[in-house]
């Protein structure tokens, strides 16, 4: 287990029922386009973060 | 001026699906939804999703423990504790279980120190955040808000 296989497992289990709830997206190919956006946009922002927090002495 | 073909749009699917039921039923899936993850929405008819739901929010239960990460109970003095708490108790029956056996609460040594520690804590406390909201939509789903 690195940091990054847990970024990806959080995010794609998050994901998958962020899309099983969503209220916009009625059939499954919606449901699935969604959870891959909230997928990719968590995994983008977490490395984001990661990358502006890297060089503080934290 | 409207633009064109916007009146032409089909209604999804779903709104045919979209029908209150009664308060007792509603409450009945509300509170199992709370319970178990996933049962209000299988007693709702919703039986893919509530496996969905069910299966995410156990995985990431049991991933949090295997991380390394723990339950949190009330303690006085520390105030985090009682929001931690709340977190963890969204996911319903199966905190209730490891309560009683005393499973998971209590800090081995060296537990912290493990680098997927606080990955764990956060697992384990996202998937009763989780369960919160698959609660709620359960219940936007009984009262007929959602499809």
């Amino acid at each position: 287990m690195t940091h990054f296989i847990a970024l990806i497992i959080f995010s794609a289990l998050v994901a998958v029922v962020f899309a099983a709830l969503s209220s916009e997206h009625h059939d499954t190919p919606d449901r699935v386009k969604y959870g891959v956006k909230v997928f990719g946009s968590f995994v983008l922002i977490g490395l984001a973060i990661a990358w502006v927090l890297y060089p503080l002495p934290i | 001026m409207q633009s064109e073909g916007s009146s032409e749009k089909p209604l999804p699917a779903v709104a045919s699906q979209i029908a209150p039921v009664s308060p007792a039923r509603t409450a009945a899936a509300t509170v199992a939804s709370l319970v178990l993850p996933g049962l209000g929405h299988i007693l709702l008819g919703r039986v893919v999703r509530g496996v969905v739901i069910f299966t995410s929010i156990a995985v990431m239960f049991v991933l949090g423990f295997w991380m390394k990460g723990h339950l949190y109970k009330p303690e006085m003095g520390e105030w985090l504790t009682y929001l931690f708490t709340f977190c963890n108790l969204g996911i319903g029956l199966p905190y209730f279980i490891c309560y009683l056996l005393n499973f998971g609460f209590e800090l081995a040594q060296n537990q912290a120190a493990v680098f997927t520690y606080e990955y764990g804590n956060t697992f384990l406390l996202v998937a009763g955040l989780l369960n919160y909201l698959a609660m709620l939509d359960a219940f936007d789903i009984a009262v007929g808000r959602k499809g």
